[in-house]
């Protein structure tokens, strides 16, 4: 698999490369016997040998030397330190003394950990609020956004704008809008009702939402291009068609757009979900006096594994320990939506 | 049943008119196509008649009432698209069965409905496949199933056929006329291809740049077309138009060769038109002498392209003995045969 050294004497690999990665089962790759006759004419026989293979087999060299790099790259950076965070969870190591093994250690006493199950609830939680609702608000605005020609590229900047704002900020914005009054605009606003305030970062039942607000909020920019690229791919004869046919706005929703929309839906059910399982910065930042307070209330996985590894104690064998579960639980939760999304 | 009428209708896009005062009646059951160049708003025209497009003046009334206002679910008509805008995540019985999605049937009927129109278009096997797993011809014959359905009083039909190939289109054709034979509704049809319309049509309607230049049975637009447009753009080969001018007895030729068509047109400047199947290839005589650049045999036929005085002329000679190029020839006529056109303004002169 790696780069052949015949492959430099064909300018047009690219192409062959993508054609192949588009079009074409692997075939075992040109043979390998030829290496052999290395002999004194070893160019000429070289590019011999080259011209020998037919296009086809040319397309397959291309591809596997075009792929070499990011396969090399991934093995570097992404597969060692995975299977490496493997092997930790069942260590002991604080960084600087010498790795032990402990065995399942790590994991018994996640199980036996109480705060563990609190970060596990609200994780899902951040999951199970956070994408259907940016699901559903990003498809509404996209729908309806699709048919609006007046400064419809302008409003889609405004959507878009919060995805390319740093999280960081956004956080100490939304924070300063959480506050009581008379700092908080939230709180104001309820003040001029005569509605009594609400601690929205220090109420253990109002934290989570309030934090993962601005998280859907920032992923909605992003959500609603997709969703309009996935509308605007929908030709309008079918809607035309479907008109001649007298069938109402909320029948074409359902039966066409929808229906026709999986691809899209089913790409954003999975990312956003990652995202919300993922969630960190917002929380961390939101609450960074007491990071996942009040009381765990709104402490995600990631954070648990961030103050087990660097806050202070440094168990980077349970840290890892946490990541292999945290791992785990993405693979089953996107595993299984594709399963429910794919047939039917 | 139902007839339509378009009278002065007129469409505008952002100020720029693309249809000027179309008139048009079509009666209960007629066959009538819609052909002419990109461009020249045949679409434009059907999509007003099914609703999808504001008219901007002018009125459109099927069955003797103004629809200009109505919803096209309550014109009563169908419409086939060219893409067929069948829906590739239903079966084809359910693609069919969204035509009947508004109607007042019980379910026993519809479903009875469905398995007739099927079988009218030989699709009763595939009713249960997704179209991806249908030919071209077939997903063609899902979306008219879809139209026919409803028995609409009117069909309208926007190039169903150029998605096809050659042969197919063919067929297709031919489907959709035993159809219209069939059903009896009243359908517009609409095609760029001028052998499509003269084959289906009742009656044929020429556009060209939002105007009809002339509508008539297939015959009529053929042997007395309207315009030197009309007269180039029916048939092919193409007519062929020649400049000739107009004298006390009928009209020379830029060849100086004189033809009594009669008289009428004395000292006007002409385009006198012959289609090629009207020139004979002749041994000695004839109006028109020149060299034959190209011949194209067909079979049957063998058209030559001759040159005379610095002119093309496309004739049809003899598929047995064709001349070869190079040959210099002699072309006859019958001046009954000719057409003749003011040659400023390509109206046909009686
Ligand atoms: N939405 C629109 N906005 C502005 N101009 C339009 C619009 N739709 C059509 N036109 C113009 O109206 C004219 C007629 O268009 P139409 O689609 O009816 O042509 P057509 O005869 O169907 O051509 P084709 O054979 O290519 O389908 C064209 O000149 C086109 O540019
Ligand atoms: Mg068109």
């Amino acid at each position: 698999m790696t780069a052949d050294p015949r492959a430099g004497t064909v300018a047009d690999g690219p192409a062959h490369a993508l054609l192949f990665l588009t079009c074409r089962r692997s075939q075992p790759v040109a043979d390998t016997s030829q290496s052999d006759d290395m002999s004194p004419t070893a160019r000429t026989g070289l590019s011999a040998h080259w011209h020998r293979l037919s296009i086809r087999q040319k397309q397959v060299v291309w591809a596997w030397a075009f792929l070499a790099v990011p396969i090399v790259f991934y093995i570097v950076v992404r597969f060692y330190p995975t299977g490496n965070a493997f092997v930790l969870s069942f260590q002991e190591w604080n960084l600087l003394g010498s790795r032990e093994w402990v065995g399942f250690e790590n994991y018994v006493d996640l199980w036996n950990d109480p705060v563990f199950w609190i970060v596990f609830v609200n994780t899902f939680e951040y999951l199970i609020i956070g994408t259907p609702i940016s699901l559903v608000i990003s498809f509404f605005v996209a729908y309806h956004l699709d048919k609006v020609r007046f400064m419809h590229g302008t409003i889609r900047a405004l959507y878009f704008l919060p995805f390319m704002t740093s999280a960081v900020a956004m956080a100490w914005v939304w924070r300063w809008f959480y506050q009581p009054v008379p700092i908080g605009v939230f709180n104001n606003f309820l003040a001029q009702f005569g509605i009594p305030q609400i601690e929205f970062l220090q109420s253990t039942s109002i934290a989570l939402p309030a934090v993962l607000a601005p998280a859907v909020w920032a992923g909605l920019g992003f959500q609603v291009i997709i969703f309009m690229a996935g509308l605007r791919a929908i030709p309008p004869t079918y809607y035309e068609a479907a008109r001649v046919d007298g069938v109402s706005n909320w029948t074409m929703l359902w039966e066409i757009t929808l229906p026709l929309l999986k691809p899209t839906i089913v790409f954003l059910v999975v990312f956003s979900s990652i995202g919300f399982l993922r969630i960190f910065d917002h929380v961390f930042n939101m609450t960074t006096n007491n990071p996942g307070g009040p009381l765990n209330s709104t402490k995600p996985l990631v954070l648990m594994i961030y103050e087990t590894a660097f806050g202070g104690r440094s168990q980077m064998g349970a840290a890892a320990a946490q990541t292999v579960v945290l791992f785990v639980i993405l693979l089953i939760v996107s595993l299984v939506q594709l399963r429910i999304l794919r047939d039917r | 049943m139902a007839n339509l009428a378009l009278r002065d209708l007129v469409k505008t896009y952002d100020r720029t008119e693309v249809l000027h005062s179309i008139n048009l009646d079509v009666q209960d059951g007629e066959f009538v196509v819609f052909v002419g160049p990109s461009g020249c708003g045949k679409s434009t025209t059907l999509r007003m008649i099914a609703g999808l497009e504001e008219v901007t003046s002018g009125t459109v009334e099927i069955g003797g009432q103004v629809v200009n206002n109505l919803e096209p679910k309550d014109r009563d008509i169908a419409m086939v698209f060219q893409n067929y805008a069948i829906y590739p995540h239903m079966t084809v019985r359910k693609n069919i069965a969204f035509g009947l999605r508004t109607s007042k049937m019980t379910r026993a009927q519809k479903e009875a409905r469905i398995e007739e129109v099927a079988g009218i278009l030989g699709m009763t096997e595939y009713l249960d496949r997704k179209p991806n797993q249908l030919s071209g011809g077939q997903r063609q014959r899902v979306a008219i199933g879809r139209a026919m359905v409803r028995d609409p009083a009117v069909f309208l039909f926007d190039e169903p056929l150029s998605n096809l190939d050659a042969q197919l289109r063919t067929q297709m054709r031919l489907e959709i006329k035993k159809l219209h034979r069939r059903v009896g509704s009243t359908i517009v049809f609409v095609t760029h291809d001028q052998v499509e319309a003269m084959t289906m049509a009742d009656r044929i309607v020429i556009m060209k740049d939002g105007h009809i230049q002339q509508i008539g049975s297939p015959a009529e637009v053929y042997h007395a077309p309207a315009n030197t447009f009309v007269a180039q753009f029916i048939g092919a080969p193409s007519m062929n138009l020649l400049d000739g001018r107009g004298t006390a007895s009928g009209v020379t030729l830029w060849t100086g060769a004189a033809l009594a068509t009669g008289p009428g047109a004395e000292g006007k400047a002409l385009t006198i038109g012959i289609r090629p199947e009207d020139l004979h290839v002749v041994e000695s005589g004839g109006v028109l002498t020149g060299i034959v650049s190209v011949a194209e045999p067909l079979g049957s036929e063998t058209l030559v392209y001759v040159d005379v005085d610095g002119k093309e002329i496309i004739a049809s000679a003899s598929g047995r003995t064709p001349p070869v190029a190079g040959d210099r020839i002699a072309l006859d006529l019958d001046v009954r045969n000719l057409h003749v056109f003011d040659a400023a303004s390509g109206e046909a002169l009686a």
